[in-house]
């Protein structure tokens, strides 16, 4: 059934994203929705246990289902030259060698990959695979297990501790967080089609087609080029999209040992375990100042979980060496191995958690001081110069972030003392926290391809995972070649397209604007040679006075110099006019510093006699340089922030100590915040060009709106309560202890 | 998910000729199809029930009859529900989402099993999913489960919240078995407690089908509030949760009800709090002695002594909303 007349055309809404009505309508498909002819299925049958050895499987039961065509396990498989041999797995540096081990580290693991004509009888199968292992003892238990690890240098020492030792006030303080999963909507999901022994084509959920092109030639030895991949929809990445996972790989595998298409699809159990997650962090904060307010030291410390088989280091505390002054500066780190997958990136990664627990330790410290915490933090922000690199900032508007975000949540009716503002049952206080990002910027190619009717394709390889990418790329190009926007067309997403890097690390946008703009310059700078064959005029024409209109080529300043693209289509004898550009960062990467920042306000509602938190009211003011679109870059930071409510109050994945299996593996189980947990997120931005990051002027915002919103949470529990809640997530029960 | 038959018996009598062991009724699905997928329920043959049954809500003598098949969101907009047994509306509100009160129906409500993560996880030792291979809720992650009732086989909470309203307004359950007898089981007995039998969560008779739920008149339609806490605002079932409602006659408590749910195997009614309540004028101090008898014989878990205190809190301000919401 068709619910929408998709053949229809529907204009987009000039100031909508460029992919609603694909979005809204179905039309648009995401990785599990491509029509792949003779396609067949396959499910992952996973370990239960969390440690040990695979003793042996037996897949009679399994095999005897009607449509099942193969079943991959580590006995029976395709070659896979990049995993050969132990050294192939640690020079490729995969990951989980996934069916190349008999070795089980964490539970949930996939033992066997059952492929079968239906995704039913694929499902059924691997539910009656048995397996026997050799059991070990697992440790999945974080708490116990990293005060036995050491600690070691996480950059440079600044000072010494002892310079401080004596300071007038002093706090110390231990933070937990608890490991959280990403779950974007889109479960992962990939189709691989071996279209040729060394031809391989891939309908793939993930957040950068250059790099799953990458790590399956390095897999299996072919050219880069002979690998399609598309990612055209992305529902959700969360960071999750960054790495190429096990599942992957399973259905390149299977697609070459049954010469067929094959399709995975992971069940969301399977979400939890195959895709990566927050780690759980331990953090502790020894922070100084003098009589005056102002920092003299830090010791920040952090540990974070990993695998039995992968290092994932989260690097927690460089947040701390990044938003305030310090003269004396030391942060350490270290990563505790246990029987889990590995975790990796998620929104705001480390810094979130870092900053967790910086911004509660000056909260703590004002406390201490009895000062206002925004005043305390005014005293040290380093806005002109990052500490790290000495560099001067490009832009940093942080300051402007507080004081803007102050005036908007009243900050003036927060009260000094905790427990002052009640109302009923009810305690009423405030918090506030701050977050930072490195603003980078990477390399990357756009193509634009232009019709003779005037209207042009923008294409590059980049992903929107649901940032505003295309509408921002669509407002860019629209200014800078004066194309109206329902003109421009945008395809994304795709491995034949000018290649970038991954849409991760609030770079998306910051690396392609550059590439667009790029690009725009040298459509107009084509298109004004083309003219120049008919107007002299042209010869001088520099690229700011040339305008693409509806119909033709003008020459603003020049009375207007028209050309039609019939003309110059005719006189060139031209199908279409083709570009294409590349962009990248330079020497003011050797000048300046760079980041975008984020402040959190919060007003929060704690009921004393049940424990329940409500969010009262939530501010977030960000500088990410230029807005390109506000739509989406308010979208950007309000969910941010839904997730930094969810960090706060609710989110964790239980693992069981006894068992191994992590509790809950479900979106009934694990709680992430609903719309009814969160009011609504009041954005506002500084909007200022920071004029040497890119052509657009614009700093990533994606990351850096969940950075210290947990900690303005908890620290407006504190003034609300006077309890100090250092483990996350703070649920009731926590309130209520 | 292992294959099987699908049919749609078009009433009653046939449902019940063809209903055996191995054959399970689905109505909204929205439980039964999770267990199914999860390979916890593997009926060989499945039977829509959701034309068979009455989706009715109707006037029965002075209270009201709820057909088995009425959805879960109907309840919340019906008009006699909302002006005589608005308790019933609100417990529904508070549980699960908009899209899951639209499948899920009266009967499927009262029979979901139990949310202990161990039991949705058949690689864990699970006594009700697996007699005999043990409980790993016990000593495990039992943060979510019983405070009271329980024993050392299972320490699962009956997840539902309109079964709390219907336990503190004493509903019957009318259920008819596979040789046409009916039987009418007051609410109090018809979930169970684990005892040896943890397998079971309640006393309907083998193979027999709910065809309503019934609430005899009552007077508690003014006074009562239902508290749910949980781990956030929608989507969760409860830590803890308390159904109360007071009949208020010249500023005395005539009559009272309590009950609760995230507390144990069966929605649970604080019997003695309500004696203490009756003939009392209310006030925090009356309320708050309710609560130090709700809670005296509570006994917690491992990870769950929270709930005590929890449940202190909610039990005074359900009531205390009982007077103002
Ligand atoms: C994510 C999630 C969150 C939820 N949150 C809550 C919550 O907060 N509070 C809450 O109360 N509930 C909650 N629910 C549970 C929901 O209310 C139940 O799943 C629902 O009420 C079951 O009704 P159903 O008609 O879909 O039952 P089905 O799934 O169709 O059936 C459930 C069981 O009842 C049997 N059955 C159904 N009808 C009859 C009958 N007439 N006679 C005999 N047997 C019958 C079936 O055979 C099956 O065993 C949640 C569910 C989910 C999935
Ligand atoms: S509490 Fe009950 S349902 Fe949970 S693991 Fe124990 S026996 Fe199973």
């Amino acid at each position: 059934m068709r619910l929408f007349n998709t053949k229809k055309p529907v204009a987009a809404r000039a100031e909508g994203r460029v992919e609603a009505v694909a979005k809204v309508t179905g039309s648009g498909k995401y990785a599990a929705e491509y029509e792949v002819k003779n396609v067949c299925y396959g499910v992952l049958a996973v370990s239960a246990v969390a440690a040990g050895s695979i003793k042996s499987i037996d897949l009679s039961k399994a095999k005897q289902v009607e449509g099942v065509l193969d079943i991959i396990t580590h006995e029976h498989k395709p070659l896979v030259p990049g995993m050969a041999d132990e050294a192939k797995i640690k020079e490729t540096r995969f990951g989980l060698p996934i069916f190349h081990t008999d070795k089980i580290y964490f539970r949930g693991q996939p033992i066997a990959l059952v492929i079968a004509d239906t995704l039913e009888n694929a499902t059924y199968a691997a539910s009656l695979i048995d397996a026997e292992y050799n059991t070990e003892k697992a440790n999945v238990d974080f708490e116990s297990t990293h005060p036995g690890v050491k600690l070691s240098s996480a950059g440079k020492e600044k000072g010494t501790l002892d310079a401080w030792s004596g300071a007038a006030h002093i706090v110390e303080a231990e933070y937990n967080v608890q490991a959280e999963v990403h779950n974007p909507m889109e479960m992962h999901a990939t189709i691989a089609h071996w279209t040729a022994d060394d031809k391989l084509v891939l309908y793939d959920k993930n957040q950068g087609v250059n790099n799953v092109q990458r790590v399956f030639a390095r897999l299996f030895n072919i050219p880069p080029q002979n690998i399609e991949v598309s990612s055209e929809f992305v529902g959700g990445g969360f960071g999750s999209g960054l790495r190429v996972w096990p599942h992957a790989l399973a259905s390149v595998m299977a697609a070459k040992q049954v010469k067929r298409p094959v399709k995975v699809v992971l069940t969301r159990p399977q979400m939890f375990s195959l895709t990566g997650y927050r780690p759980a962090a331990w953090q502790k904060v020894k922070l100084g100042a003098d009589n005056n307010g102002k920092f003299v030291g830090i010791l920040h410390q952090s540990k974070n979980n990993t695998s039995k088989y992968e290092t994932f280091s989260e690097g927690i505390t460089r947040i701390t060496r990044m938003v305030y002054n310090f003269d004396n500066l030391k942060t350490e780190q270290a990563t505790v191995p246990l029987h889990l997958s590995t975790p990796t990136w998620m929104r705001g990664p480390g810094d979130c958690t870092g900053a967790f627990a910086l911004e509660c330790a000056i909260d703590e410290l004002s406390h201490k001081m009895q000062v206002d915490p925004l005043e305390l933090r005014m005293k040290n922000l380093a806005v002109t110069t990052d500490p790290e690199s000495g560099k001067p900032w490009s832009t940093n508007f942080v300051n402007e972030c507080v004081e803007k975000g102050a005036a908007m949540i009243n900050w003036k009716e927060r009260k000094q003392v905790p427990g002052t503002l009640t109302d009923g049952e009810w305690k009423i206080g405030y918090g506030m926290g701050i977050g930072m990002w490195g603003a980078g910027r990477g390399n990357a190619s756009a193509g634009i391809s232009m019709q003779k009717d005037g209207t042009i394709t923008v294409k590059t390889a980049m992903t929107d995972i649901g940032t505003g990418t295309g509408t921002a790329i669509q407002n860019i190009t629209h200014s800078s070649t004066g194309v109206a926007k329902n003109k421009i067309k945008i395809e994304l997403g795709h491995s034949d397209f000018p290649a970038t890097g991954s849409q991760g690390g609030s770079t998306g946008l910051s690396s392609i604007s550059g590439a667009v703009s790029a690009v725009c310059d040298a459509l107009k700078q084509k298109l004004a040679t083309y003219a120049l064959v008919q107007k002299e005029v042209y010869k001088n024409a520099a690229l700011p006075d040339i305008l693409l209109s509806e119909t033709g080529v003008s020459y603003k300043t020049n009375n207007n110099e028209f050309v039609s693209y019939a003309d110059i289509w005719k006189k060139n004898n031209l199908t279409t006019v083709d570009v294409e550009a590349s962009s990248g960062p330079g020497e003011e990467r050797q000048k300046y510093a760079f980041c975008s920042s984020a402040v959190h306000f919060c007003r929060v509602k704690v009921n004393i006699k049940t424990g329940k938190v409500k969010i009262d009211r939530m501010v977030s003011v960000a500088d990410g340089g230029r807005i390109v679109n506000e739509k989406p870059a308010a979208n950007q930071i309000s969910g941010a922030v839904v997730g930094g409510i969810g960090m706060a109050l609710m989110e964790e994945q239980l693992a069981d100590k006894n068992l191994g299996n992590l509790v809950g593996n479900d979106l009934a189980g694990y709680h992430f915040a609903v719309n009814a947990d969160a009011p609504v997120i009041e954005v506002a931005f500084i909007n200022k060009t920071d004029p040497n990051i890119n052509p657009s002027g614009a700093k990533g915002l994606g990351e850096v709106g969940i950075i210290g919103s947990a900690a303005a949470i908890a620290n407006a529990i504190f003034n609300a309560t006077g309890k100090r809640l250092r483990d996350l997530p703070i649920t009731p029960d926590k309130v209520l202890a | 998910m292992k294959p099987f038959t699908f049919s749609k018996p078009e009433n009653l009598g046939k449902a019940l000729s063809i209903k055996k062991d191995t054959v399970q009724f689905i109505a909204g699905g929205t439980n039964l199809l999770d267990l199914m997928k999860k390979n916890i329920a593997g009926p060989d043959a499945v039977l829509d029930i959701t034309t068979a049954l009455s989706s009715k809500i109707e006037q029965q003598g002075k209270g009201v009859r709820i057909g088995a098949m009425v959805r879960n969101s109907a309840i919340t907009t019906d008009k006699t529900i909302l002006s005589k047994y608005p308790l019933v509306a609100k417990a529904v509100l508070a549980g699960a989402s908009p899209q899951i009160r639209n499948m899920a129906s009266t009967a499927g409500n009262l029979l979901q099993r139990t949310r202990c993560p161990y039991f949705y996880d058949i690689t864990t030792p699970c006594n009700k999913r697996k007699p005999g291979s043990g409980c790993s809720a016990i000593n495990g992650e039992n943060r979510m489960n019983a405070i009271v009732g329980y024993n050392e086989q299972c320490v699962a909470v009956h997840p539902s919240d309109l079964c709390v309203a219907l336990a503190a307004l004493d509903a019957t359950v009318a259920t008819t078995d596979k040789n046409k007898k009916q039987l009418s089981i007051p609410f109090k007995d018809f979930h169970k407690l684990p005892g040896d039998t943890p397998q079971l969560d309640n006393n309907l008779p083998a193979n027999a089908i709910i065809t309503s739920v019934d609430i005899a008149e009552n007077p508690f339609s003014k006074n009562f509030y239902y508290l749910k806490l949980r781990d956030r605002d929608s989507y969760a079932f409860a830590l803890v949760s308390v159904a109360a409602a007071l009949h208020l006659q010249d500023n005395h408590i005539a009559d009272a009800r309590l009950a609760s749910g995230g507390v144990a195997h069966k929605p649970w009614r604080w019997y003695e709090a309500e004696q203490y309540l009756k003939g009392k004028a209310p006030s925090a101090s009356t309320f708050s002695a309710a609560a130090d008898i709700v809670i005296k014989d509570v006994k917690p878990l491992s990870n769950n002594g929270f709930k005590k205190s929890m449940l202190r809190g909610a039990v005074e301000t359900a009531l205390q909303n009982c007077l103002t919401a």
